[in-house]
């Protein structure tokens, strides 16, 4: 049987493009969460613990609009 | 946690590399497929890593009906989607290895048809999610429908036993045996190690992100 490598350097690709597109859209998800929780001061995020940044400050919440 | 985390995705990339190496430099040529069997060290751990998964949203859907804890449902939640992304590329996989050694890319052969029952299931699962807007209604809705998502897994997983398909049996969660050789068998371990490793680390990202999303949009 011929090897059909182009076969086999298809479906490596495919599956290259699904596993890495996976983890860009986890990893755009993270950086959109991010500007949220800037964007809201801290407010509704859960108090930042040791070595974490972003802090919960109750002087800089304000209410969910 | 984070810091796990990170261990376990450089963990995945170094387990993934040797998947590579294992596959495309050490295991040997089969001899009556040739090279275009290596598909199988993709599209084998692909499969196992999805009935792990969708294992997992069994486990914790039912334990969120049991104690309504929000951690069970994002767990749930997270398992299912990395699910559905393995068990796309098993299909996709599946397809082009098809091809050259059935002459088909699909055929409706039992495996084949309720693999992809089950992939649809999966994604109705997340639709689900998507649509309800009240939160605990979704996760209860959602945890109820994946008990019964799964109840797909073992009848994909016996199909080509009950019914006479094209697709060969299993080779590694037989019983008895494998008749693989031992080199072909090192090769397809390491490749469901590094499988098992990523989809926890995916896994447990998504999981973080939902606890975020949740937090944010409280």
């Amino acid at each position: 049987m011929p090897d059909n490598w182009s076969f086999v350097f298809a479906a490596y690709g495919l599956a290259a493009l699904v596993l890495g597109g996976y983890w860009r859209r986890l990893a755009r998800r993270e950086r959109e969460l991010a500007t949220r929780e800037r964007g809201s001061g801290g407010a509704r995020r859960a108090p930042a613990r040791r070595g974490e940044s972003g802090s919960a400050d109750p002087a800089t919440m304000t209410r969910p609009s | 946690m984070k810091r796990l985390q990170r261990a376990l995705g450089w963990l995945a990339v170094a387990g993934l590399a040797a998947g590579l190496v294992m596959a495309f430099g050490v295991a040997p040529r089969e001899a009556t497929q040739g090279n275009v069997q290596r598909i199988m060290y993709l599209h084998v751990p692909a499969i196992l890593v999805a009935y792990l998964a969708f294992g997992v949203v069994l486990v914790a859907s039912v334990s969120y009906l049991w104690g309504r804890a929000a951690g069970a449902d994002r767990l749930a939640h997270a398992s299912a989607e990395v699910g559905v992304v393995f068990t796309s590329i098993n299909i996709a996989t599946g397809a082009i290895w098809g091809k050259p050694t059935w002459g088909a890319w699909w055929t409706w052969d039992a495996r084949l048809t309720s693999v992809s029952i089950m992939f649809v299931i999966y994604l109705a699962y997340l639709l689900l999610r998507a649509m309800i807007e009240d939160r605990e209604r979704a996760a209860r809705f959602a945890a109820v429908l994946g008990i019964i998502a799964a109840l797909d897994i073992p009848l994909v997983h016996f199909s080509v036993y009950w019914w006479r398909t094209l697709h060969q049996p299993p080779t590694l969660l037989r019983p008895g045996s494998t008749p693989m050789d031992a080199m072909l068998v090192a090769a397809l371990t390491i490749n469901l190690i590094a499988f098992t490793l990523l989809s926890a680390y995916f896994v447990a990202k998504r999981v973080r992100l939902l606890k975020r999303e949740q937090e944010v949009l409280a």
